[in-house]
């Protein structure tokens, strides 16, 4: 090789010659895309905030975690947005939504790329196991704005303080009840249930025992005949008497319906194990679906209106959340689900009522570059009733419940909706909540719903024994959370 | 080799002098700038992320927690000796192989036989046919297998019905599952079948024509000319369909929920990967996976290959 060779010339070096040129042209070309304001470009968060007039900051609200990701869904939180934007000229808050069931995988990427969205949420508590650690502690900027927090109740400001920190503003609450389907009540003649806590069921407590009782005469086989009827047809039905939609697979959820409150782990945090209401909860479910037939099974939801099994019009009574608001449409279905409405949950087998609840907040990534502007964006977010009335749930500030209602009433008249069924279960939260944490959160989670599909599917099942193995299962994977 | 070059004129290759190589050196750098795409394209999306994925295999990585990676050497491989998902997942797996492979071959040659002769009418109109599922998403089309395949609605249980048939609960029995799935993957064989009609079509018809002088009769012309000149292609689509059942996951992720029901039977290998990496956030571990998958399914591509002198014909070499 001649040594007067231009470099260029050399066959070794022209590949990464060229690849260089690529990478340049690139950059160039502004490839970098978004890139993070670099220090000295940018002001810092203070400055930001008090200078007059002041470079926007971006700060990107991540929704697709919780609710908030339905079609019908998206315009109302890109108005808020806008008036946000409007309001000021600071910061630029920008909306992105996720599928839901890609949020969690999206974040955990984004996090991972040093490119996590600003506010998260809203985020319910079992999404809060998974990222609860990478929030900001709200705790001192909450004080420093002296944003009020005595209109919501102590227990749900508490729900998020994890660990000390206080990871998010309630913003919305939804308790569990009985949605009920009064056509089909009528139609089997039997009476309505309970909407007061500590009313009687024709004489008789009001119990999942009584329930049972009741959704016994409601289940109806396709030739008419009753699940107390000798001659019913368990692999005809055409009517379930009771449901809890959309709990899926989740067998701690199960079990907290029908059984209370528990807890997978021990006090000591690390002991794997599944209360005595509990096993009793997933005996109540296992016998309703599968001796009783008062259940739907998983073919059987799959074939009653894709899984919204209320709005199939062939379910009698269904345990859901407040939230579930969303998804009632009386002008559809066959048969259209015209006339419907709310009770009060039954005692238990621990002797309490328990309104399993679901709760959502909205907070803030700690990887924030500008932390000051997005908790005055959280702020803003947090108190605008239109996200909550849109996302179906009980504002978390007491005074904003009342124009919640009046919203749902407008919506859903001319039926006479009982609401104070759902303000009366508010007061029987599932504690510790079904969503609660467990060592290796995820694969618990994950292990929980095994069990869930095994109940659901398994006509066979020798509950107890799985029950067992589901146990010890459970120790094995807290044990590698160590 | 060496008398085929000596025919080349040696008039056709030029003198080396210093203008010839300076024009093969254009020539090469102008080839490399054509080829430069792919080149790019390799480095920044398959071979960076595989040594990353490689890296990431000796770590505990949590994309939650970026700044948490610690190195750990060979312990997720240690793992996965005493993983009992894994070995469930690597069991679902080899069985779907097992079933899905045979199935979709003898079923792509069958309809690439089928639309190969002449005696079908419109065969330009079955290939389409036969061909028009590949257009649609996987999803989409799974979705629609979901519906046909319910055990109370579904048509096929209606059909199975007419005929007198009890109709499985395909989607939720754990025995049931797999063949559905592989049912499934029967709506998929279209480029199979198409790469099996051009095999097909290169068979010299002579030697349908000598072997019919030989008084041999379809099954002895199909077994004794067919196979052997299309097993090149038999192999080939042998390959891929044995590829494409290690990296089965769509499909099982629709039906299952994202989570291998029911109790497991369809978590095949890259579902659990999936639940690892996304599920779990056990990225390192996850990442260990896939390299036992790659060398899985590279161990049996030799296999195969190793087997193939012995049953492939390539131009009159066995």
């Amino acid at each position: 090789m001649n040594d007067t060779q231009r470099l260029g010339q050399r066959p070794g070096m022209r590949v990464p010659i060229l690849l260089a040129a690529v990478a340049l042209i690139g950059a160039a070309c502004g490839g970098g895309g978004t890139a993070a304001p670099s220090a000295t470009a940018t002001p810092s968060p203070t400055e930001a905030a008090s200078a007059t007039p002041c470079t926007p900051v971006e700060i990107e609200w991540f929704v697709g975690l919780g609710t908030g990701e339905n079609e019908e869904q998206i315009p109302q939180e890109e108005a808020v947005v806008e008036a946000f934007n409007d309001s000021q000229d600071c910061i630029d808050l920008l909306l992105t939504v996720v599928d839901n069931t890609e949020a969690a995988d999206t974040l955990a990427t984004r996090i991972a790329a040093d490119d996590a969205p600003d506010i998260i949420g809203p985020i319910g508590i079992r999404a809060l196991q998974s990222f609860g650690d990478q929030l900001l502690d709200l705790g001192p900027y909450i004080e420093s704005s002296g944003i009020d927090l005595s209109q919501i109740e102590p227990g749900l400001v508490e729900a998020y303080n994890v660990n000390g920190k206080q990871i998010g503003i309630p913003m919305a609450v939804y308790p569990s009840f009985i949605y009920y389907n009064k056509s089909l009540f009528a139609e089997a003649g039997v009476a309505e249930p309970p909407h007061e806590v500590g009313e009687q069921y024709e004489g008789e407590d009001w119990t999942w025992a009584a329930v049972r009782e009741l959704a016994l005469k409601l289940t109806v086989d396709t030739n008419g005949n009753d699940a107390t009827s000798a001659d019913f047809d368990p692999a005809n039905i055409d009517v379930y008497g009771l449901d809890a939609q959309f709990t899926e697979h989740d067998a701690r959820a199960w079990a907290t319906i029908f059984g209370g409150s528990g807890s997978a782990v021990a006090d000591d945090g690390t002991t794997a194990q599944w209360p005595d209401n509990w096993r009793e909860g997933l005996q109540f479910m296992y016998d309703g679906i599968w001796t009783d037939h008062i259940i739907p099974d998983e073919t059987a939801v799959d074939a009653l209106a894709a899984g919204n099994t209320f709005q199939s019009g062939r379910i009698a009574m269904d345990v859901v959340h407040q939230w579930y608001t969303c998804c009632v449409y009386p002008g559809e279905g066959d048969p259209a689900v015209t006339d419907w409405d709310i009770a009060v949950l039954p005692v238990g087998p621990d002797g309490t009522i328990t309104s399993k609840l679901h709760a959502d907040t909205i907070g803030i990534l700690d990887s924030t570059e500008f932390p000051d502007q997005a908790f005055e964006a959280l702020s803003f977010l947090s108190q605008s009733p239109e996200l909550v009335t849109t996302w179906g749930a009980m504002p978390a500030i007491e005074s904003q419940r009342d124009a919640f209602f009046a919203a749902l009433d407008e919506r859903f008249a001319p039926l006479d909706i009982d609401w104070n069924v759902s303000t009366l279960m508010l007061a029987y939260p599932d504690n510790p909540s079904h969503e609660a944490y467990m060592p290796n959160f995820q694969e618990a989670d994950s292990a929980n719903k095994d069990l869930g599909s095994k109940i659901w599917n398994t006509p066979d099942l020798d509950l107890d024994a799985a029950i067992d193995a589901h146990i010890e299962l459970l120790q094995e994977i807290f044990d590698s959370a160590n | 080799m060496t008398t085929t070059s000596a025919a080349v004129p040696i008039a056709a290759e030029p003198r080396p002098t210093g203008r010839w190589r300076a024009f093969r050196e254009r020539e090469s750098v102008t080839g490399l700038l054509f080829v430069s795409p792919f080149i790019v394209g390799f480095i920044l999306f398959s071979a960076i992320p595989m040594l990353a994925s490689l890296v990431l295999s000796l770590t505990d990585f949590d994309p939650r927690e970026p700044d948490e990676i610690h190195f750990i050497g060979l312990t997720n491989y240690q793992q996965m000796l005493s993983d009992p998902v894994l070995h469930e997942s690597l069991g679902v797996t080899l069985r779907f192989a097992l079933l899905v492979v045979p199935l979709t071959l003898a079923a792509a040659l069958g309809v690439a036989m089928l639309v190969n002769s002449r005696l079908l009418a419109g065969r330009h109109v079955f290939r389409t046919l036969f061909y028009m599922p590949m257009q649609i998403p996987l999803v989409a089309s799974t979705i629609v297998w979901i519906g046909v395949l319910h055990a109370t609605t579904g048509w096929l249980n209606y059909a199975l019905e007419g005929v007198g048939l009890p109709g499985p609960n395909w989607l939720q029995s754990t025995f049931w599952v797999g063949p559905a799935l592989g049912l499934m993957g029967l709506w998929g064989i279209g480029n199979m079948m198409l790469i099996f009609l051009a095999g097909l079509q290169s068979v010299p018809t002579e030697l349908y024509d000598a072997a019919k002088v030989d008084g041999a009769g379809p099954w002895a012309s199909f077994r004794h000319v067919t196979l052997p000149m299309i097993s090149p292609v038999l192999f080939y689509n042998l390959v891929i369909a044995l590829i494409a059942a290690f990296q089965y996951f769509t499909q099982a992720y629709v039906v299952s929920n994202g989570r291998g029901d029911p109790d497991r039977a369809t978590l095949f290998f890259n579902l659990n990967l999936y639940r690892e990496a996304f599920g779990f956030f056990h990225m390192g571990y996850a990442s260990a996976l896939a390299w036992l998958l790659f060398v899985i399914v590279l161990g049996l591509t030799v296999v195969l290959f190793k087997t193939a002198g012995s049953w492939v014909f390539a131009g009159g070499e066995r």
